[in-house]
């Protein structure tokens, strides 16, 4: 992290004197972990990863008593941060990666990385963000019925983040339920897709949630592709499968850290530590304060384990594989 | 066309290399598409058709100008005797190895080396004391902002590892 | 109205008790607008726990003075230097550098900081005014439309190329093929990434533009002893150039009136930014010069025209952040962070709810390009000292300097060899005759078009003819004719009249 020197050293001073030696954590951190633990974001600094993982690790840290030290490496959807983590980063869990399991690993379902999927694994879910259908607020399509009427006369277009993404399996997935062939227009990143919805480039957008929500009121959401935790929020919009009799996993935005596999197996201590202090993390109320402080939607707070990680990397690559004629073109 | 021969005969040489580079970066492109979906393809070979077009053009205008004699396949605007008088070589090679060494010596070294040196060369060793005070102010300039304030991930080396411990320590 | 009036004023004497933060503030960001890789947006990142610190009001005002400055700031080694500190300065070093060689630097900053300011004011005080007007820009401004805004831009290359036109073409066309390097728009197929995952994404536009611009020139500068042309005649050190300067910038305020207003309207269409506003002005500019032939010579309007765009652009991307809750750009959708950070929620509501924070932000604008004038306009005469210092020392100091601003935006040691390979091609290229501004060009226009340009042909499935199928889009196709074809016409005609024979 690019911080300014002072608040850094002030973050070493703290964490040097009164909170490690208050937390109960220390005493199994006697020899794990010595040192700080280097985390890779596959995404831009100062963006919704970066805040998240500041939040998190702000009451991680604690349990942990060390410190997390971010690095950014953005670029190719994430995969310049995943290529890195598992080329470079040494695998003796003092360094992980923190990354959107939707997305990125839909991802590794269009074009294979360099390195095998199974050799890192997601371990600690921070929290899921539903994906979400939405129009301008002056779009001439206000409801779920105004999209099925209009798309029988044309085909519609719809806003996406990038082909590759949750959001876009959820409004294909809608599309073969009921017959109707959307038209997926990629818009390069969650700004371009609520701009598309609301001025009209598009007839309507998908993306995740939190982004929308953070849009106010120049968007209206009108189906989530999974549960609405918000309602009032997401204007009170239906879970997809209620509304339309499905059975689609939920289309997330699944934030989570990730660990060298190598690196759990040879050092099943080490990972103990992490992942006790990663379930007390949510115990800790201190946590929904932080993330309320970073602008995060608290409702989207979800603990997940190793296992429900895995359960959902299964479901994106099995969808993934599904939809890759559509979603890249091949 | 106003492009008319300069006092003596134009060094096509020099002026072709954009040019085949261009091709064969064009060429490299397309291979790289081949098997790719349309919306890789479109611009691509739009693009790339108009300037292999150009490029040809170019190539029979130089291939006309050389059998009248007006030009020649020398390189003389691009490299001269003087490249190495006025140290241009020189300042190549010191930067090329900053570049490198930058890797492994750290940022604050490695730039005042490249300064001294650079500068060295360049005023063809006059100076030397000013040079190195100068180049010694900017790297530690350059250490301050980008190492010690902003943090940034610029290889670190012995003098980076060595101010960290003094800082941390004083 | 009366009490919006009586509002204004009221936050207007708000902002300007604020000024112990905006001065400080104007040379921070003089300062990380004049290195290259460093800019407004991430300035306010590696500032965040700062900025989250402060108050709304503080932080908001820090935040407008610091964009503004930082754009004012790119324009100053684009001209003294032939730095372009970032995309949207690329136009200036066009006739701000020839100007810095033939002595003229302080004047040249003089125009420069004239235009920016008037540019931005006049724009800040138009986009409070037409604040509902120009947020419906974005609604007509799609993808068939933006194709052609960026036309405007890239036909720059011809008018560059002017003097040699096929090797003008290889110049622009070349610049566009790298600028196709990539992962396409649509189905993120990589192309011709020569297997680096760092050039997914495409080219960086830092390295880029460093690598074209700075590092080649620093390998040509050193034939000569200083940057000035020995040719200017030597002046001693007075006040004289700044005035002139302004007198210059100041007798064409018509033209920073109408450059700054594209900017102001491409500043507000989300997603386009101040590249393209400072080219497409620059090109206009051109096109209905009486004089074309000087452009590129050093003429005050061919650096008037991209530096009042570019401010321009600055308040015009307050416009769909403020109105519609869409950040046009990097810096503004930090802002947007920030501001919710604070509880504050753009979007339509903004203005019902906290006007106070809608007109703060503008004003914060105002208040900031005012004292701008005030605060850097002395500084001209010492800044233009940096063209008389010895090409020995300064070559090597701007080769470091830029390397490192090529490092910084991503951090990826990658990013230095780029601007490395992108200066041994800018010298390849001035040594053998072709423009390393086309080239440029098309490195940064080259993926907007393109990405447009997909975008409509998947909207129509294909359909090339989806070009044509918008009435503004076509009132633009026939405003892009008439901007090519009159200056030619014009050109003829002005032969005619001199009795010179047309070549």
């Amino acid at each position: 992290m690019k911080t300014s020197l002072n608040r850094r050293r002030f973050l070493q001073a703290g964490a040097a004197s009164g909170l490690v030696l208050a937390t109960p954590g220390i005493v199994r951190a006697a020899t794990f972990p010595e040192r700080n633990i280097n985390v890779i974001i596959p995404t831009a600094e100062g963006g919704g990863a970066d805040r998240n993982f500041r939040a998190f690790t702000s009451v991680w840290k604690e349990k942990l008593g060390t410190e997390f030290e971010p690095g950014y490496y953005p670029g190719a959807s994430g995969r310049v941060g995943y290529e890195v983590y598992m080329g470079k980063s040494e695998p003796d869990c003092y360094n992980l990666i923190f990354g959107n399991m939707g997305p990125e690993v839909l991802n590794w379902a269009m074009q294979e990385p360099s390195f095998a999927i199974d050799d890192y694994f997601y371990f600690g879910r921070v929290d899921t963000d539903p994906c979400c259908l939405f129009v301008g607020a002056e779009s001439p399509l206000q409801s779920m019925e105004d999209i099925v009427n209009a798309s029988k006369e044309r085909k519609l277009t719809v806003g996406t983040s990038r082909m590759a993404h949750p959001a876009s399996i959820g409004i294909l997935a809608l599309g073969e339920k009921l017959g109707i062939e959307f038209n997926l227009i990629p818009l390069q990143g969650g700004k371009g897709t609520i701009a598309g919805a609301v001025t009209g480039e598009v007839d309507f957008s998908v993306l995740t949630s939190g982004s929308v929500i953070a849009a106010g009121d120049s968007v209206k959401t009108l189906l989530v592709f999974g549960k609405n935790r918000v309602g009032e929020a997401l204007d009170n919009a239906p879970d997809i499968n209620d509304a339309y009799d499905m059975t689609l996993p939920e289309m997330l935005s699944a934030r989570a850290f990730a660990i060298h596999r190598k690196a759990a197996e040879d050092h099943p201590d080490r990972y103990e530590v992490l992942t006790s202090t990663f379930k007390e993390t949510f115990e800790d109320p201190a946590l929904l304060k932080a993330y309320v402080a970073e602008s995060g939607t608290p409702e989207y707070l979800n603990y997940g384990g190793a296992e429900e990680c895995a359960e959902f990397m299964a479901a994106m690559l099995e969808l993934g594989a599904r939809y890759k004629p559509l979603l890249s073109g091949a | 066309m106003s492009t008319k021969p300069r006092d003596g005969r134009r060094a096509l040489g020099a002026e072709l290399i954009i040019p085949v580079l261009a091709v064969v970066f064009t060429l490299y492109f397309f291979s790289s598409i081949w098997h790719s979906p349309w919306t890789a393809k479109v611009s691509a070979f739009m693009v790339g058709g108009i300037l292999l077009l150009v490029c040809a053009i170019f190539f029979i205008r130089c291939a006309l100008w050389i059998r009248e004699g007006s030009g020649t396949l020398g390189f003389g605007t691009l490299f001269s005797r003087d490249d190495i008088a006025t140290g241009r070589i020189g300042l190549f090679a010191t930067t090329v190895g900053y570049c490198v060494l930058i890797g492994y010596l750290g940022f604050t070294l490695t730039t005042f080396l490249f300064l001294a040196l650079s500068m060295i060369i360049l005023a063809k060793g006059r100076n030397i004391g000013f040079i190195t005070l100068i180049s010694a102010v900017m790297a530690l300039g350059g250490w301050a902002v980008f190492i010690w304030a902003f943090d940034t991930r610029f290889p670190r080396g012995w003098f980076e590892t060595t101010m960290k411990a003094v800082l941390s320590n004083g | 109205m009366g009490d919006t009036a009586y509002l204004l004023f009221d936050v207007f004497l708000d902002t300007i008790s604020f000024w112990w933060v905006i001065i400080p503030t104007i040379f921070l960001g003089l300062i990380v607008g004049g290195i290259p890789g460093f800019s407004a947006a991430n300035t306010i990142i590696i500032l965040m726990p700062l900025t989250l610190a402060m108050g709304l009001d503080t932080g908001l005002i820090f935040m407008v003075t610091l964009y503004c400055a930082a754009r004012m700031g790119a324009g100053i080694p684009a001209i003294l230097v032939n730095i372009p500190g970032t995309a949207g300065a690329a136009a200036t070093p066009l006739d701000g550098y020839p100007m810095a060689r033939q002595g003229k630097g302080q004047q040249a900053l003089a125009i420069s900081f004239v235009s920016s300011c008037i540019g931005g004011l006049l724009t800040t005080i138009m986009a409070l005014a037409l604040m509902p007007v120009l947020a419906r820009v974005g609604f007509y401004m799609h993808s068939v439309e933006m194709i052609v805004v960026m036309l405007f831009g890239i036909s720059l290359i011809a008018s560059i190329a002017a003097q040699d036109m096929v090797k003008g073409l290889i110049a622009g066309f070349l610049g566009l093929m790298i600028g196709s390097i990539g992962t396409d728009v649509v189905y993120a197929t990589p192309r011709a990434t020569f297997g680096f995952l760092e050039l997914y994404d495409g080219v960086p536009l830092i390295p880029a533009l460093v690598g074209l611009f700075a590092v080649s020139e620093a390998f040509v500068i050193i034939e000569k002893t200083v940057i000035v042309n020995e040719s200017a005649e030597p002046k001693k050190p007075s006040w004289h150039d700044t005035f002139e300067g302004v007198n210059i910038a100041l007798s064409r305020w018509w033209h920073i009136v109408w450059t700054s207003i594209i900017g102001l309207v491409i500043g507000v269409i989300p997603g386009a930014g101040a590249s393209i506003a400072s080219f497409v002005a620059y090109q206009q500019s051109r096109a209905f010069s009486d004089t074309p032939e000087k452009y590129g010579t050093g003429h005050p309007e061919g650096l008037i025209a991209p530096e009042s765009a570019n401010n321009g652009v600055t308040s015009g991307t307050l416009v769909p952040l403020l109105v519609l809750g869409i950040p046009g750009g990097a810096t503004a959708a930090i802002m947007l962070v920030v501001m919710q950070y604070h509880g504050v929620s753009f979007g339509p509501s903004l203005f019902e709810h906290s006007p106070r924070v809608g007109y703060g932000m503008f004003m914060a604008m105002a208040v900031s390009y005012l004292l701008m004038i005030f605060t850097i306009l002395p500084l001209s005469r010492y800044m233009s000292h940096v063209t008389t210092v010895p090409t020995i020392y300064l070559a090597p100091m701007i080769i470091a300097f830029t390397l490192v601003g090529a490092f910084v935006p991503r951090e990826y040691m990658f990013d230095m060899y780029l601007a490395l390979a992108f200066g041994v091609l800018g010298y390849i290229a001035r040594r053998t005759g072709y423009h390393v501004a086309a080239i440029l060009i098309g490195v940064i226009l080259g993926p907007l078009l393109e990405t447009y340009f997909l975008r409509s042909l998947k909207k129509s499935d294909g359909d090339i003819m989806v070009l044509f199928s918008s009435t503004l889009g076509n009132i633009l196709w026939v405003a892009l004719i008439v901007s090519l074809v009159l200056p030619i016409w014009f050109d003829m005609r002005r032969k005619r009249r001199r009795e010179v024979p047309a070549e």
